[in-house]
């Protein structure tokens, strides 16, 4: 599904990635670990198709196009998605507006006619009912006003309605108490098929106590500095970061 | 003296005398005196009128040739939810107008209204100072040919629309529609002018509206520039307010190839209240030049300005505001936002927030932001697939949709979207979002 090989790139002229090297195949949920500052963010950003991001070396295959010379939007038409990890603000720009445009964007790109807008409402009412979120969703402006964990909510809605094969989700964890936690979690775990793969970049472990991963990755200096099953995670938590750096040097 | 000056001294010699003559006398010397405004005016630096300054004016005839196509202006208001229609043609007042029967309106020309009741009608023409933004005021004083008077007596639910018709007969003539809407204590109404052209020729349009507001009256007040891309339309606005009454007031600007509009607003008396929203569209080539000054000459009187610029192409809008509080005008509360977008590389917008206070214990705040699409929105909406296009349509959209969202009156509010949209890129999808 996702071939990642010596990806490196520059945010305003530094390196942040150094070489990254992944697979990812369909079915699979991998989690991309890392201290701050080690370029989890960027990797996300750059495969969702940031401009201002340079990639200054490798490539990515995603269902066997070349990713890196797509466009965002022909990325998120293709089936990518990207869960930001601070979803931003559009006053003016309905929540539901999007969406539809969204989906229809997909579907446009897939040769399928755009949604039924009856049948539209109903998947979105049971996706929302699903992710338990207010009615309010509907009228609101995209993300405009909504707490942190009510952000984080709507981009696993999204997700939910627009279905793709590869969801990167940035830093979804960060901010949720326990039950906002377990129903974003529940999201994501929905869309798990053998056909889709999820990766999840992730601070800390807890989020992997509700969406146990295939491969745990830890990043660090802007490359995958080991690689292992989900008990890396929980050693990781136990250990810390340093633990592996240290490893690294040695 | 430049070629337009000698044409308006022309025409104001050819011109024979009426009941307003010694006011309109007083006017000619004072605009002759004065000239025409240039860049070295505080008001006028950013407008360029010396193409204009270098041309003969004709005076425009109050008809147009050939029929009136309802269709070709921009419907602003459902014909079942409208008072009336009062159509100005190059600012004569329409034939019937002291015979047209309005609930709620006593209407009649200024001529008319000059010979029934002509020192009523001297309360509409007061001293002009000599800021440089009533200039043009004083040349309309002298040459307007007649106008409408409007008097609200009741309280009105339905909107009145006014509509401008600029249509020459060729090049280089001129038209200063003049326009006096007289609210009555404790009346309240909605009024729509509507500016449009019609043929091959836009005069210069040379307009002014007056506007007084009685004891507790209230008003909601439009007026939408949706002239032809070459019409060249200076527009000025006055606003006296007195105790208790509230004026809402949109200026909207769709058309023209340079558009100068002014609004110059007294807060008279204490309780006077003014809300102003100027939603101004650059487009092509297009010129606007926005200029507001709000005075505060009473305690516990209340003005909030919005402006919404957006600017593309090689267009140019220019908003700057003032707020001036008198010494006494204690407990006066101002706020003014000016923000702009910018669309293209070749498009400006200057935007420069004023105060002037002269009184304690004011809470007056200002703020200005001029700045290009945020590129984090942009990049959310096309991470979700959105074409590029698409995108930055609905986020200039979204930046604009504070003003619309304001008006009262539903069905203009609609299609000033549609105007509106139909001025951003890829208007098709965007139509298909509303």
């Amino acid at each position: 599904m996702l071939q990642i090989s010596d990806l490196s790139a520059r945010v305003a002229g530094k390196d942040i990635l150094t070489g990254v090297n992944l697979t990812v195949q369909p079915g699979e949920v991998h989690a991309i670990m890392g201290p701050n500052g080690s370029g989890k963010s960027t990797l996300a950003q750059v495969l969702a198709g940031r401009e201002d991001y340079e990639v200054t070396r490798g490539s990515v295959i995603f269902e066997g196009r070349d990713l890196l010379a797509m466009r965002a939007e022909e990325r998120a038409r293709a089936g990518l998605f990207l869960g930001f990890q601070y979803p931003v603000e559009i006053p003016g720009v309905n929540n539901v507006y999007l969406l539809k445009a969204a989906l229809n964007a997909k579907r446009k790109a897939a040769g399928e006619p755009e949604v039924d807008a009856y049948e539209f409402l109903v998947l979105i009412r049971q996706k929302m009912k699903f992710m338990q979120m207010s009615e309010s969703f509907l009228t609101r402006g995209v993300n405009e006003g909504f707490s942190g964990g009510e952000k984080k909510r709507n981009e696993i809605l999204q997700m939910l309605v627009l279905e793709p094969k590869l969801a990167i989700l940035d830093e979804t964890d960060s901010g949720l108490d326990i039950d906002a936690l377990k129903v974003v979690s529940m999201g994501v775990n929905s869309l798990r098929d053998p056909k889709r793969a999820v990766v999840l970049v992730t601070h800390y472990q807890r989020l992997l106590d509700y969406v146990i991963p295939d491969q745990v990755h830890v990043l660090s200096g802007g490359r995958i500095v080991k690689s292992g099953d989900k008990s890396l995670a929980h050693e990781l938590e136990r250990r810390g970061y340093d633990w592996v750096l240290g490893a690294q040097v040695a | 003296m430049n070629a337009a000056l000698r044409s308006f001294e022309a025409q104001w010699r050819a011109r024979p005398a009426d009941a307003l003559q010694p006011i309109r006398e007083q006017a000619m010397q004072r605009f002759l005196k004065l000239g025409l405004p240039t860049s070295s005016d505080e008001t006028w630096r950013y407008t360029d009128l010396r193409s204009l300054a270098a041309q003969s004016f004709q005076a425009a005839a109050g008809e147009i040739r050939g029929t009136l196509d309802p269709n070709a202006a921009l419907s602003l208001v459902d014909g079942t939810q409208r008072a009336a229609t009062m159509i100005m043609i190059n600012g004569a007042a329409p034939a019937d107008a002291d015979n047209t029967r309005i609930h709620g309106f006593t209407i009649s020309s200024i001529k008319s209204l000059s010979k029934l009741d002509h020192g009523a009608l001297l309360r509409f023409f007061p001293p002009v100072s000599d800021a440089d933004q009533r200039r043009w005021v004083l040349l309309n004083t002298a040459l307007f040919d007649d106008g409408l008077y409007l008097k609200i007596t009741e309280r009105v639910t339905v909107p009145l629309v006014i509509l401008h018709v600029s249509s020459g007969a060729g090049a280089q003539e001129a038209a200063h529609p003049r326009i006096i809407i007289d609210a009555a204590p404790g009346s309240s109404a909605t009024i729509i002018e509507h500016h449009v052209t019609h043929g091959e020729f836009a005069p210069l349009s040379n307009s002014n509206t007056h506007i007084a507001l009685g004891q507790d009256a209230q008003l909601e007040h439009y007026r939408v520039y949706a002239t032809s891309a070459g019409a060249t339309h200076l527009d000025a606005l006055e606003i006296h307010q007195a105790r208790g009454s509230q004026c809402k007031q949109f200026t909207i600007a769709l058309g023209g190839g340079l558009v100068r509009s002014s609004l110059d607003v007294y807060l008279n008396q204490s309780g006077a209240s003014l809300e102003s929203h100027a939603l101004l569209v650059g487009h092509g080539d297009r010129h606007v030049d926005c200029v507001n000054i709000v005075t505060h000459a009473a305690p516990d009187t209340r003005s909030r300005q919005t402006a919404r610029a957006i600017a593309g192409d090689t267009s140019r809008v220019i908003f700057n505001s003032k707020v001036i509080v008198k010494a006494g005008a204690v407990h006066s509360d101002s706020q003014q936002s000016c923000r702009g977008l910018l669309l293209s590389p070749s498009a400006e917008i200057d935007t420069r927030p004023q105060l002037e206070i002269h009184a304690d214990e004011v809470k007056c705040a200002h703020g200005a932001t001029v700045g290009r699409l945020d590129p984090d929105m942009l990049f959310y909406l096309l991470s979700r697939g959105l074409d590029r296009e698409t995108a930055q349509s609905l986020l200039v959209y979204a930046f604009l949709a504070d003003v619309l969202t304001g008006m009262s009156v539903t069905s203009a509010r609609s299609a000033i979207e549609s105007a509106l949209i139909g001025q951003l890129p890829d208007s098709q999808t965007l139509r298909n979002f509303k």
